[in-house]
């Protein structure tokens, strides 16, 4: 308290302070003591009383200074003139403080996002030693295979540069006790997953190799959310059952809420791999934590030499390669490419705001000139004005970052909500040390970028000429004019590359926008309908269930045609598979593709309304027992496989390997775009879904009428034959459309608005210095008119100083923006960087802004009244 | 001459009664003033160093305290002012009084 109340005291008189400081405090101790038997309200008034009495006695002390004597600084006197000068011009103060808030705030946001990607560790201890490990098959075409239990298992016993491997996979459980049957993602994971991360249980103890064993006990552990939610926080938990897919689990501990990466896992269960499984399965991922000191690319060659085992006992050719990465490249790759194009837009949009802050400020210092030419003259060191001059820049890029800090706040929740789940789960967006240091190097930068022109010209330049200036009004240093024209066209260009970047991915946004899905996305609902596979433990229940929900799904109102697919295109998966077509052609390079495999029903293709090309798509009788094995493949898969222009019915293809039986081909259907509109398509089948039974499929529904209704009638099917069965994933196919495009869509606006704020700045910056030429020329245009120049003339001769200046930039944009273009190449979707019309449409609306930003001052200059424009000077 | 200022009179008045120190001063202001008049740190100090500037106050060291507590005396010009002072509100407190009595007197 006494602390608190000596800092108030600093605010007293110097005098006071140091003959009573002491008595003072006690004084106010025993005052505030007496005020707190009173209650709060009365402490509050106690300290409020106290500051206003140190502040009243302050005051007093300057009315009647008896023998205070101010010792002020040069800095002090300097920061005085400065922010006396700043205020004295304050609509052009508070017009830079604005762009360099915008600037400075657009930065500060999108820093905040690669921030919270790229640059915040990762929550556990040391997290630059933890790695993502995987499997890739380059022969086949496939960048990430997923992991065979087995193989891993001999890593984990080979490898000697990690301190720990694990295994994980996402899964997904029903949990269907008490109230509404809910669907919870979970993971697998191997018992080791925990001490990679270097995380503990906050309640109990993480799995032991034991339970991370085939049939052994099922355990399961809880997130913390889980245990808060359905088990309200009770530390009673442990030993308690939890029903999932109708299967008894034990609870054995709760993880803190960091372990729910990467995937967001309510409940953990062991892998339970088999170290012996005779067959191969390829899924999941794996991570690891190497020993202190040890590189990435060591650890992939320890792996690789842990690998060798496997490749000589089955894999001779070397088709599946084990491979280690950093952690964080895995997550983030995605975001790379956008993150990135946002960055540079945001970078551009500051450089365009410090160029037009140079010109204002460069415009106020020649307009000093006379004054600063005096003070020269009377004796002031050149290096005194500099840092005068430079300190009014400083303050301005502080008072820009400050506002640019919490505006930069502002947009960066403005972003966030705009963009909902589109960043990974894991990764915190906040205004952390990082980006505030990020922040104040920022305001540096800004400093030196849009200081340096008015610091340079006010003070160079000879005294004499500036002191005999006398009048006003004449044209100023030639040198300086460049200047300002140098920026101003500096800034017409920026905004030409970014305009020409907004646009192109606009329009690569709209021609993806006119890609054929290859199906009828409109008035289909789709859901995703999981089976407990502990109430449903065989495949013929199985089939039984899909049967009797189809005939009740199709019976139900409202339903048009309805089918069941193990993928539908959009939602983000994929089933690969090799096959082998009769009569083609064996590859030249000897990668086989991987083609998109999926089982559906046979009302699949009304349902979605899919197109044939030749035949027919599946029929219920091709799932019968002894029926000939057939199969609908798609257009890509025919022209892969047979070539161009090849009939594909009739003919047989069958899973690789000898063993397998021939499939004929009865159908060839449109290709679908099942990976995004913009992503290339596979080659692809469609094989009867019930020779297969499945424990949980996707369902599509056509009917025109409202989703929501259709929706409701789907539940009421699944819950008259299973209460216990969850949905989800309820969404219209348009929605999974606009899904799949959001993330461009959102690239693209965002791009489409730093141009247009890019733009705007552009346009203040041209008119303002083009204004300020204006009026530096009212004599010497005076003369002329007064000599017979007649108000055209002058109107056209500013206009075309402006738009000369403008359009050399705008022209430098436009070349610019080609490379940059081409840099962008994927995301442009085919659109050419150099696209005429872009570029047309680009340089004519900077043009014609150019020309209004230009032709307002002209108007004024053509209106100047020679006899006036004499006079006055 | 300038009024006195009220706390002027007050902190006089404390001292009137003899030596204090300053937290004995602003005790006893508060009580003559009927908690009324209260004397923050920074008011009581700088009007202690006013007074003493003018010669009406004198600081002495408090045998019975430690040393760092001042304590502070009535010089005599102090006491006269507080005379005067005194005989000033009076003679308005007389004036006031018969004023009051005259016009309840008359209604």
């Amino acid at each position: 308290m006494s602390r608190a109340y000596r800092f108030v005291l600093r605010l007293a008189p110097r005098e006071l302070r140091e003959s009573h400081g002491r008595e003072m405090e006690e004084m106010f101790a025993d005052a505030l003591a007496a005020s707190r038997r009173r209650g709060i309200a009365a402490v509050c008034a106690t300290w409020c009383a106290a500051v206003g009495d140190v502040l009243t006695a302050r005051r007093r002390a300057r009315l009647h200074p008896l023998d205070t004597y101010r010792k002020g600084t040069t800095m002090g006197t300097d920061i005085r003139y400065a922010a006396r000068a700043l205020r004295r011009q304050r609509g052009a103060t508070l017009l830079v403080a604005a762009m360099l808030t915008l600037g400075i705030a657009a930065n500060v946001a999108v820093f905040a996002l690669i921030n919270g990607l790229f640059l915040r560790p990762f929550p556990f201890p040391a997290p630059d030693r933890l790695v993502y490990i995987n499997t890739a098959a380059p022969k086949w075409n496939l960048d990430v295979v997923g992991i065979n239990y087995p193989d891993f298992d001999k890593w984990r016993k080979g490898q000697r540069l990690f301190d720990a491997i694990a295994l994980y996979d996402g899964a997904m459980f029903n949990l269907a006790e008490g109230g509404t049957p809910e669907r919870v993602r979970g993971a697998v994971i191997t018992y080791d997953f925990p001490r990679v991360l270097g995380i503990e249980p906050i309640l109990g103890r993480t799995f032991t190799p034991d339970e991370d064993r085939p049939n052994a006990p099922h355990v399961v552990l809880l997130s913390s959310a889980l245990w808060k939610s359905r088990f309200g926080g009770d530390r009673n938990v442990l030993g308690r059952t939890l029903r999932m897919d109708g299967i008894p689990y034990t609870i054995i501990g709760v993880m803190p809420p960091e372990a729910a990466f990467p995937n967001e896992a309510l409940v953990w269960v062991p892998m339970a791999g088999d170290p012996n499984q005779k067959y191969e399965s390829y899924s999941g991922d794996g991570i690891g934590r190497l020993e202190p000191g040890v590189t990435v690319a060591a650890a992939d060659a320890d792996l690789k030499r842990a690998h060798q085992p496997v490749w000589d006992a089955g894999d001779k050719e070397h088709i599946v390669t084990p491979f280690v990465r950093p952690l964080r490249d895995t997550f983030v790759h995605d975001y790379r490419a956008a993150v990135w194009t946002i960055g540079g837009a945001v970078a551009v949009l500051l450089l365009i705001a410090c160029a037009n802050v140079a010109a204002i400020m460069l415009a106020r210092a020649l307009a000093r000139r006379h004054e600063i030419g005096i003070r020269l003259a009377l004796g002031s060191s050149r290096l005194r004005l500099m840092r005068q001059l430079f300190l009014e820049n400083v303050m301005l890029a502080a008072i820009g970052g400050v506002l640019g800090v919490v505006a930069g706040r502002w947009m960066l929740a403005l972003l966030l909500s705009l963009l909902p789940d589109q960043f990974p789960r894991w990764a915190v967006f906040t205004v952390d040390t990082r980006v505030i240091l990020f922040s104040v190097a920022l305001v540096g930068l800004t400093t030196v970028l849009f200081g340096w022109a008015p610091a340079l010209h006010a003070v160079r330049g000879d005294l004499r000429s500036a002191v005999n200036e006398t009048t006003r009004g004449t044209t100023d240093s030639p040198r300086a004019r460049r200047t300002l024209s140098l920026l101003v066209g500096a800034e017409f260009a920026l905004a030409a590359m970014l305009l020409v970047c907004g646009a192109l991915l606009l329009k690569a946004f709209d021609r993806l926008q006119h890609v054929d899905p290859g199906f009828r996305p409109e008035h289909v609902l789709t859901a995703v309908v999981p089976l407990s596979e502990g109430t449903r433990p065989k495949p013929e229940q199985w089939t039984a269930f899909w049967t009797e929900f189809e005939s009740r799904l199709a019976a139900a109102p409202g339903v048009d045609a309805e089918g069941l697919i193990t993928c539908l295109p959009l939602a983000g998966c994929h089933t690969g598979n090799f096959f082998e077509a009769e009569g083609a052609a064996p590859k030249p390079d000897g990668k086989d593709p991987v083609v998109l495999w999926r089982e559906a029903s046979s009302g699949y293709a009304a349902a979605v309304g899919l197109r044939l090309r030749e035949g027919r798509f599946l029929e219920s009788t091709d799932a019968r027992p002894h029926a000939q094995p057939v199969v609908v493949v798609n257009e890509t898969f025919v022209r892969t496989f047979w070539g161009a222009g090849a009939k594909g019915v009739g003919r047989r293809i069958r899973y690789r390997g000898a063993d397998h039986a021939w499939m004929t081909v009865v159908g060839v259907t449109a290709d679908v775009k099942h990976y995004g509109l913009e992503r290339p398509v596979r080659p692809g089948v469609y094989l009867p879904l019930a020779n297969d039974p499945r424990s949980a499929l996707m369902v599509a529904i056509h009917s025109t009428g409202e989703p929501a209704l259709v929706a409701s009638s789907l539940r009421a099917v699944v819950r008259a034959i299973d209460p216990e069965i969850p949905l989800y994933r309820v969404r219209t196919m348009d929605e999974w459309m606009r899904l799949s495009l959001a993330p461009r869509q959102a690239l693209a606006w965002m791009l489409a608005v730093f141009a247009a704020l890019a733009l705007l700045l552009a346009i203040g910056g041209a008119y303002g210095v083009s204004t300020y030429l204006v009026s530096q020329r009212t004599r010497e245009i005076g003369i002329r008119v007064a000599l017979g120049a007649r108000t055209r003339d002058v109107f056209r001769g500013v206009v075309t100083r402006g738009l000369a200046v403008v359009s050399a930039g705008v022209a430098c944009g436009l070349l610019a923006s080609i490379p940059l273009g081409s840099a962008m190449g994927d995301v442009l979707f085919g659109v050419s960087p150099r696209d005429p019309a872009v570029l047309a449409s680009v340089a004519a609306i900077l043009l014609a802004t150019a020309m209004v930003a230009n032709g307002v001052p002209a108007r004024r200059a053509a209106r100047i009244d020679p006899m006036r424009a004499l006079r006055t000077e | 001459m300038d009024l006195l200022k009220p706390h002027h009179f007050y902190i006089l008045l404390a001292l009137a009664d003899g030596d204090r120190h300053g937290l004995a001063i602003a005790r006893d202001v508060q009580t003559q003033s009927d908690g009324r008049v209260r004397l923050w740190p920074a008011t009581l100090y700088g009007s202690l160093d006013e007074l003493h500037g003018r010669g009406w106050i004198e600081e002495i060291s408090d045998p019975g305290e430690s040393e760092r507590k001042r304590c502070y005396r009535l010089t005599r010009q102090g006491r006269g002012v507080l005379a005067d002072e005194a005989e000033r509100l009076g003679r308005l407190a007389r004036v006031a009084r018969a004023r009051v009595r005259a016009r309840t007197g008359g209604a």
